[in-house]
C-alpha cells in the first residue's frame, strides 16, 4: 500500500504540475474570490466596521471549505473523467482492490491540497489582517473534518460511477458544503443543537473555530461526538463506493459514457 | 492448466426497459504462448467478453479462469492479466511514457524500482525511448497504441488480452504492432486478440474463433478452419492469349464464370467444373490458370451470411 500511495502521489503531482499556469491559477482564483468577498463586504459595512473575531470565522469556514471542494472534486470528478476516458477500467485491471486504490489516491491528493490551502490561507491572512491560531488540538477537529469530507467524496463518486453526469449535482453540492463548513452549529440550542452534531463535518468545522478563532479549549463530549461523525460518514463513503464498483460491474458501466 | 479457461460466459444488459443478449455461450481456452483471434461483426460481444475476462463486468452465468483462478473471486490473478481496450485511453495523457509505465507498474503489483526498470527495457524494445520523456498526449497514435501495449506487458502478465490493437494505425504502425504480437507470444504469452483486419488475424493467430449475436459459431486452429470452412470449392483466374468470342462468353456466364473482360475470367468451384469450362473455352491458347488459396476473409464472411440465414 505504501508503494501504492507514493506512485498516486507521484502521479497527482505530475498532473498537477504539467500545466502551471493551470495550477498556480487555481490557487490564485481561489484567494482573490474570497479577498473580492471581504472587500465588498467591508464597503457594505461601511469605513469603521470591525469584523474581528466574525473574519477570523469566515476566514476558517472559506480555507475549510475551499479544501473540501478539492476534495471531492479529486473524488467525485476525477472518477467521472476517467470512467469516460477510459483510463478507470485500466486502473481497476488491478490486484488491488478498487476501495484500497481510491483510498491511496485519496491520501495522495490530500498531501497535495493541504499544500496548496495552507498556502492559500497563508495569503488570505496577509491579505486580511485576520489572525487565527494554530495550536496542537485543531488536529483531531480537522481530522474529523477531513474524514466527513473524503465520505462525502466517496458519496459523490459512487454517484459518478452509477450515473456518470454528475456536475450538477457536484455544482449544487458546493453550495451544500458552504452552508455545512461556515455555519456556526456549535452556537444552535435546543434539538437543532444535536442536528449540528449529525451532520457531516459541520461539528469538527465548529470546533476549529472554537480552538482557532475563540481560543477555547476542546469540549470532550463535541470531539468524541465529531470524530465518530467523521468516521461514520468515511466508512458509509467507502461501503457505498465498493457497493457502486460491484453494480457498475454488474451493468457493465465501469468505462461507459 | 491452460492460461485461460472461460465456460459458458452469458451477460444480459436492460436497455430502455428491454434485456440485450450481449454473451450468450462463449467458451474460449488459450494456451501459453498461443494467440487466438476473437472475430466477429460489430456489437457481436467481443468486448463485452473480453470484460468479463477481465474482471471488469461481472458474467450472469458461467466461469472464468486464469492460470486456474477465478479473476471476480480472487482479484489477486489479475495480476497475471495484461490488457489493450479498444476506445479506451489506457494512458494517462498527461504523464511521459516512462512515468505511464512506471505508475502501472506499482498497480500491478511491482515495486516501484522493478516497474522502471522493466519499464525502460520495454520503451527500448518498443523503439520508445527517445520519447520518454513527452507527455503522451503528443505521441502520434501509433506510439500511443505501442506504449498501451508495453504497459500492458510491464507485469510480464501470463493472458494479455488486445482489442483491435491496430485500429485507426497507419501501415507501418500495424506492421510493428504485428511483429510485437508476434515476439509477445514467442515469449511464452497466451494473446486474446480481436481484430477487424483479418489478414492480421490470419497471419498471426495459431486458433480462430469466431461469434455472432452473442455465440460463438466456429473455433478451431487457424489452417484448419480455413481448409475444413472453404470446402471443395475454389477460385479460379484464367487468362486467355486470344479474345473469347461472344457466344462462348454467354456461354460460360450462364455458369457462373464471371467474364472480367475478354481476355480474363474468374471462376469459383470444383475442379470438375473447371474441366467443363475449359473444354468450353478449347481450343482457345491458355496463357495462364491459377487457384487463388482461401483466405480467413472469405470464409468469415461465408460464415456470417450462413449464421446470419439460420439465425
Amino acid at each position: 500500500m505504501i508503494q501504492l500511495f507514493w506512485a498516486e502521489l507521484k502521479r497527482s503531482w505530475i498532473q498537477y504540475i504539467r500545466y502551471p499556469i493551470e495550477a498556480i491559477g487555481g490557487i490564485l482564483i481561489t484567494t482573490f474570490f474570497f479577498y473580492a468577498l471581504f472587500v465588498g463586504a467591508r464597503y457594505v459595512a461601511g469605513p469603521t466596521s470591525q469584523f474581528g473575531e466574525r473574519l477570523d470565522a469566515v476566514v476558517v469556514g472559506y480555507v475549510l471549505w475551499t479544501l473540501v471542494i478539492f476534495i471531492v472534486n479529486d473524488i467525485a470528478l476525477n472518477l467521472q473523467v476517467e470512467s469516460q476516458t477510459g483510463t478507470l477500467e485500466q486502473v481497476l485491471l488491478s490486484p488491488f482492490s478498487a476501495a484500497s486504490i481510491f483510498l491511496a489516491r485519496a491520501c495522495a491528493s490530500f498531501s497535495l491540497r493541504f499544500t496548496s490551502v495552507i498556502t492559500i490561507l497563508l495569503v488570505i491572512l496577509g491579505l486580511t489582517g485576520s489572525r487565527l491560531q494554530f495550536p496542537p488540538s485543531l488536529i483531531l477537529p480537522f481530522l474529523s473534518v477531513v474524514l466527513g469530507a473524503y465520505g462525502f467524496a466517496f458519496l459523490l463518486g459512487s454517484a459518478a460511477l452509477l450515473f456518470k453526469r454528475i456536475q450538477q449535482l457536484l455544482v449544487i453540492s458546493q453550495f451544500g458544503l458552504l452552508f455545512l463548513l461556515a455555519t456556526p452549529t456549535e452556537e444552535w440550542q435546543g434539538s437543532l443543537k444535536w442536528l449540528g452534531q449529525g451532520l457531516p463535518m459541520t461539528a469538527g468545522a465548529g470546533l476549529l473555530r472554537d480552538v482557532m478563532v475563540r481560543e477555547t479549549g476542546l469540549d470532550g463530549l463535541r470531539l468524541l461526538l465529531s470524530l465518530m461523525s467523521g468516521v461514520v460518514y468515511f466508512v458509509l463513503g467507502m461501503v457505498a463506493f465498493r457497493w457502486s464498483v460491484g453494480v457498475a460491474k454488474d451493468r457493465g458501466i465501469l468505462g461507459s459514457q | 492448466m491452460k492460461t485461460l479457461e472461460a465456460e459458458h460466459l452469458k451477460k444480459s444488459y436492460r436497455q430502455g426497459g428491454k434485456e440485450v443478449q450481449a454473451v450468450v455461450d462463449v467458451s474460449l481456452t488459450i494456451a501459453a504462448g498461443e494467440v487466438l483471434a476473437f472475430l466477429g461483426p460489430n456489437g457481436a460481444g467481443k468486448t463485452t467478453t473480453i470484460k468479463l475476462i477481465a474482471g471488469l463486468i461481472r458474467p450472469d452465468a458461467g466461469t472464468v479462469r486464469i492460470v486456474g483462478r477465478d479473476p471476480h473471486r480472487e482479484p489477486q490473478v489479475l495480476a497475471q492479466v495484461g490488457a489493450v481496450l479498444e476506445g479506451n485511453r489506457n494512458l494517462y495523457w498527461r504523464l511521459t511514457p516512462l512515468q505511464n509505465l512506471e505508475y502501472f507498474g506499482v498497480l500491478r503489483g511491482l515495486k516501484a524500482k522493478t516497474a522502471r526498470q522493466r519499464g525502460l527495457e520495454l520503451l527500448e524494445t518498443f523503439g520508445l525511448m527517445e520519447k520518454r520523456e513527452v507527455a503522451v498526449q503528443t505521441l502520434s497514435r501509433g506510439m500511443q497504441q505501442k506504449l498501451a501495449i508495453a504497459t500492458a506487458l510491464i507485469h510480464r502478465p501470463a493472458l494479455l488480452l488486445l482489442d483491435e490493437p491496430t485500429l485507426g494505425l497507419d501501415v507501418e504502425a500495424a506492421q510493428t504492432v504485428k511483429s510485437l504480437v508476434r515476439q509477445i507470444a514467442a515469449a511464452g504469452q497466451a494473446i486474446l486478440l480481436t481484430t477487424h483486419q483479418l489478414d492480421i488475424a490470419e497471419v498471426l493467430s495459431d486458433r480462430v474463433a469466431v461469434i455472432q449475436k452473442g455465440v460463438i459459431i466456429a473455433q478451431a486452429p487457424t489452417q484448419e478452419f480455413i481448409r475444413h470452412f472453404a470446402g471443395t470449392d475454389c477460385t479460379y483466374s484464367i487468362e486467355l492469349e486470344e479474345s473469347l468470342d461472344g457466344e462462348r462468353a454467354a456461354q460460360l456466364q450462364s455458369w457462373g464464370v464471371v467474364v472480367e473482360d475478354t481476355h480474363r475470367l474468374r471462376f469459383t468451384g470444383s475442379s470438375e467444373q473447371l474441366y467443363r469450362v475449359l473444354e468450353r473455352i478449347n481450343p482457345l491458347p491458355l496463357l495462364r490458370i491459377q487457384r487463388e488459396e482461401a483466405d480467413l476473409t472469405h470464409i468469415f464472411l461465408k460464415l456470417l451470411k450462413k449464421g446470419n440465414q439460420e439465425g
